[in-house]
């Protein structure tokens, strides 16, 4: 971890809430992408995002600042998104109405100016499918395969968030991946 | 499968996982060039993991960072100590305030002392 970083910290745990804003600039995207890969709606997803920035705001006190930052924020969101799936379970009716295709846009998300209509057209589409498989597989695979794919950390990283040894990750993983293969094959079948 | 080795699945999470040598990704790669059903299957594999990876990272605007400030809870004695280390002076005139206001308050206190004397007098006549 940088000492710019550490230095915010200490001012976080002092109650500085400006050095607060600046972290929450360095991970919001992360943190997000997080969230939406793993409840699969834009909405909800920054919903669960500002919780997490601000229990970690609330519990800045129980950081270990040996380990990474981002390792502790990104396992704040990973549980919120895995206990807000559990709770949705309870309500599965409404989710079963709309398929995937609720709010993947939103206000506090920014355009992306470099795309032609038909390219994001046609990325929509796909994006829409993939997030759709994504939503099958069961919840501590998908956070494994969230974790791994979306945000690109090593299977340490993923074992600490998780909190299960390695040899755990790389199982869920396989088994995520191996999931999600059968059902992008059996799905489309349109590899455009 | 019907591709009865399983080694050859195993193998393919390991490269997959990036943690295959170079020998071990040789002895794959070799036997995928002979075996349709292995080579199906890591394709498609790396085609699924390859659409996962390529998922868009939507950029949140300011307004979250701010809401999220909005919803912390209020800086308390911190901000006191910030801000007076910041403003020393209007931080002196602060703290000499307060004995100030102890003293108007004092000084209130006391009127209403003598009224509610006033008051258990008067009802004290009229019993
Ligand atoms: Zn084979």
């Amino acid at each position: 971890m940088d000492q710019q970083e550490k230095r915010l910290i200490k001012k976080v745990k002092k109650g500085d809430q400006q050095a607060f804003a600046e972290l929450v600039e360095r991970y919001k995207n992360s943190v997000f992408a997080i969230c939406l890969r793993m409840v699969g709606n834009a909405q909800e997803a920054e919903d669960l995002s500002q919780e997490a920035f601000i229990r970690a705001y609330n519990h800045i006190d129980q950081y270990d600042h040996e380990r990474k930052f981002s390792t502790w924020l990104f396992r704040i969101a990973t549980n919120l998104s895995i206990d807000f799936l559990r709770r949705r379970k309870s309500n599965i009716s409404l989710d079963a109405v709309v398929p995937g295709t609720e709010g993947l846009s939103l206000n506090a998300m920014l355009p992306d100016q470099t795309e032609q209509p038909e390219e994001l057209a046609v990325r929509k589409e796909t994006e829409e499918m993939v997030q759709n498989e994504i939503k099958k597989l069961p919840e501590k695979y998908r956070s494994a395969v969230v974790l791994k794919y979306i945000e690109d950390l090593s299977l340490k990283e993923i074992s600490e968030i998780m909190d299960i040894p390695v040899g755990t990750v790389k199982t869920r993983i396989h088994r995520g991946r191996e999931m999600l293969r059968k059902m992008m094959m059996a799905g489309g079948g349109d590899r455009a | 499968m019907s591709c009865t080795n399983k080694k050859y699945l195993s193998l393919m999470n390991k490269v997959l996982d990036e943690e295959a040598t170079e020998r071990e990704k040789h002895e794959l790669y070799e036997h995928l060039d002979s075996c349709n059903e292995c080579r199906v299957h890591f394709n498609e594999l790396t085609y699924s993991t390859e659409l996962l990876r390529r998922l868009a990272h939507p950029q949140l605007s300011a307004a979250f960072t701010k809401s999220v400030l909005d919803q912390l809870p209020a800086e308390k004695r911190h901000v006191i100590l910030r801000w007076g280390s910041r403003h020393p002076v209007l931080t002196a005139v602060a703290i000499c305030a307060v004995p100030m206001s102890l003293v108007v308050i004092g000084a209130r206190h006391q009127t209403r002392d003598k009224n509610d004397y006033v008051l258990v007098n008067v009802s004290g006549d009229q019993t």
